[in-house]
């Protein structure tokens, strides 16, 4: 049962945040659950989200096509590879065919449905695999200086390459297939992630807690993996959130150039690909798959920046907005003409 | 300055090394037998020995690298296996069209962003502040490709006011204007989503600039808006910017390789993909290792420029 569980906590810390805007109610809830004592970095990301409206905007917007994935093949009106050569090239509209119909005759709308299944996979698993790659490799980094410095050096060489370029040059030699693509793209997010947690974890090494543990003769291990760890998790896990956008794009990019999935698979990056040869007489076919993937990278980017500034500790944007309307309140009272800033 | 300049070249030089080390291995990722993968398998034995030979793949592999890093000092990238010639002489042209490409995108992020971030920024919350704002969402989720293809389709086939691919006009080239003709749909392509990106970054560094004490300080003392906003406050944001632009570099020679494809623009982007199609190992490593080089240098050049902008920083 552990996801009633997690759906009558987020209720809770729902209605503590709707409560917590009203002012009183707070103390009524306060003490009725052992959660709201121990407020996690995490709390304050689920009311970061839940209060601004284009992350639950960008939320939903994922949710609609992880929902196409998992139900793609109930929701598909025809499958993904059936061709209809007497309909080949049809555009929007056709009868029986929302999206039109591609050079072989295949349902562009099945195609992407089914699409979105690589597109999630292949945007979503590198981000979390290189993850687990690199929080230990950071937190190791940046706990032992001697072996930090080897592999931030060594980091440092694949910071030299472009991105897309290294992920390029790696799934071509490589050779086409899934897993590569993945690989491929591990590889080139590990030395981002990497740094992120370096850089956190400096800042956690000289934290009292760690000075405290070590006094305390607890063991290396021990205050990285159970100490340093909860601290340095978060980072990562908002710059991984902040890249999975992008990450949708090289990875149908890779595609594209025929180096990841390959046809016949219903992959965006593939449609877009195929289509291109016949954009004069019939653009449908190429522009769609883009247009899908624009709301998927939008849905993501919206839910990443809203976690970065639920994390940002300073709160800038609060900041900002609270010092303009002092400032244009101060103006008025003062009825000095007011520049526009 | 100079003592900064002198430590950022000094460590450019093991990540150049670094570099050289990545390139080489790549080549033992792929699976088999390398000599006879890129040949594949209707190549004769003695071809395949004779490429064996060529990329020394019969020696260990300390040795293999050590040779070929000496003949890359030397300038030499090795020979194409498909082209049959020196990958150094192909690269040479392909790499100034490419730079022509790449420097005319940068140039639209640095100008586009610069103007889009410091006038939405001075018009916080007011009507173009809000659409730049909505629209710099969407441009900077698009699909380098997919906005090529777009862009290819509208100003190429529908209205016929860009040509479709190249650089010069063949029956008739022109010189420049007929290039800036041809340079501008690409450019404008992998520039895009660039702008996008850095003008809200400079956006949001500029407004929390804009609330900072010294510019209430600058109003008090009866200047005029344009002037605190634009040299007063601008001043301080163009290291985040720079800062901001040198980032992006990476993003662009990514997306110049889509681009060229797109537009069949002759560069070392279109070099690798067609290269990549005919399993032509060298000149793909000499690709990547050009554009490595570039970057690395790029890089250094904008570090150099984000310190001389930063006055904290000296």
């Amino acid at each position: 049962m552990p996801s009633i569980r997690r759906a009558i906590k987020i209720a809770r810390l729902f209605i503590m945040e709707e409560s917590n805007k009203s002012g009183n109610a707070v103390k009524r809830l306060k003490g009725g659950s052992p959660d709201e004592k121990r407020r996690s970095t995490l709390y304050f990301v689920w009311v970061g989200i839940l209060s601004d409206r284009y992350a639950l905007a960008g939320a939903i917007i994922i949710f609609v096509f992880v929902l196409c994935a998992i139900l793609a093949p109930w929701i598909v009106p025809y499958p993904a590879n059936e061709a209809n050569p007497m309909l080949r090239l049809r555009p929007m509209g056709t009868e029986g065919h929302l999206l039109g119909l591609d050079m072989q005759g295949r349902d562009i709308l099945s195609r992407l449905i089914y699409g979105s299944r690589f597109s999630l996979f292949t945007g979503i698993m590198p981000v979390i695999i290189s993850a687990f790659i690199s929080i230990p490799l950071g937190m190791l980094a940046a706990y032992y200086r001697r072996l930090g410095h080897i592999i931030m050096r060594l980091m440092d060489v694949f910071f030299a390459f472009p991105m897309v370029l290294l992920a390029i040059l790696l799934a071509a030699f490589m050779g086409p297939g899934i897993p590569n693509v993945i690989l491929a793209l591990v590889i080139v997010l590990i030395p981002y992630n990497t740094r992120v947690v370096y850089i956190e974890a400096v800042t956690q090494r000289s934290q009292g807690y760690v000075e405290a543990a070590r006094a305390s003769a607890t063991s290396d291990s021990s205050i990285l993996f159970t100490e340093m760890l909860p601290n340095v998790v978060s980072p990562s896990v908002v710059y991984s959130t902040t890249i999975v956008g992008s990450n949708v794009i090289t990875a149908a990019g890779l595609s594209f150039l025929g180096l990841g999935v390959q046809p016949p698979t219903a992959e965006w990056g593939i449609m877009m690909s195929e289509g291109r040869s016949v954009l004069a007489i019939a653009p449908h076919i190429a522009t769609l798959p883009g247009i899908a993937m624009i709301f998927l990278v939008v849905g993501f980017n919206l839910v990443g920046d809203s976690l970065r500034d639920a994390l940002d500790p300073r709160t800038r944007l609060r900041r900002i907005k609270s010092s303009f309307r002092k400032l244009s309140e101060e103006r008025e009272a003062t009825d000095a003409p007011s520049p526009s800033v | 300055m100079v003592i900064f300049i002198l430590r950022r070249l000094l460590h450019t030089i093991p990540v150049l090394f670094g570099v050289t080390i990545v390139v080489f291995l790549s080549l033992q990722l792929i699976p088999g037998d390398v000599a006879q993968t890129l040949l594949g398998f209707s190549a004769t034995a003695e071809r395949v020995a004779a490429l064996r030979r060529d990329l020394g793949l019969d020696k260990p592999i300390y040795v293999q690298y050590a040779t070929w890093l000496w003949k890359l000092v030397q300038g030499d990238l090795g020979r194409s296996i498909a082209m049959r010639v020196p990958v150094a002489s192909v690269l040479g042209i392909k790499f100034i069209n490419s730079l022509i490409l790449s420097g005319a995108s940068l140039l639209i992020v640095i100008v586009g962003s610069f103007f889009l971030g410091t006038i939405s920024a001075a018009n916080f919350r007011k009507a173009f502040d809000r659409f730049t704002v909505f629209f710099t969402l969407f441009i900077a989720a698009l699909p380098v490709f997919w906005l090529g293809i777009v862009l290819l389709y509208v100003f190429g086939v529908k209205i016929r006011v860009f040509p479709l691919s190249g650089m010069y006009n063949m029956a008739n080239p022109g010189g420049f204007p007929d290039l800036l003709h041809h340079v501008l749909l690409p450019s404008f392509t992998i520039a895009a989503s660039s702008v996008a990106i850095v003008t809200r970054v400079t956006r949001s560094g500029l407004i929390d600039i804009l609330t900072q004490p010294y510019i209430l300080a600058a109003h008090s003392r009866g200047l005029t808006s344009e002037r605190v906003t634009y040299i007063h406050g601008v001043r301080n944001v163009l290291p985040t910017f720079a800062n901001m632009c040198g980032l992006q570099v990476g993003y662009l020679f990514g997306c110049v390789v889509f681009a060229e494809i797109i537009f069949t623009w002759p560069g070392v982007g279109l070099q690798l993909y067609d290269s990549i199609l005919l399993r032509d190992a060298p000149m793909v490593q000499g690709c990547v290792l050009v554009v490595a080089a570039v970057f690395v240098l790029g890089n250094l050049a904008a570090d150099v420029i984000v310190y001389a902008l930063d006055p904290t920083r000296h």
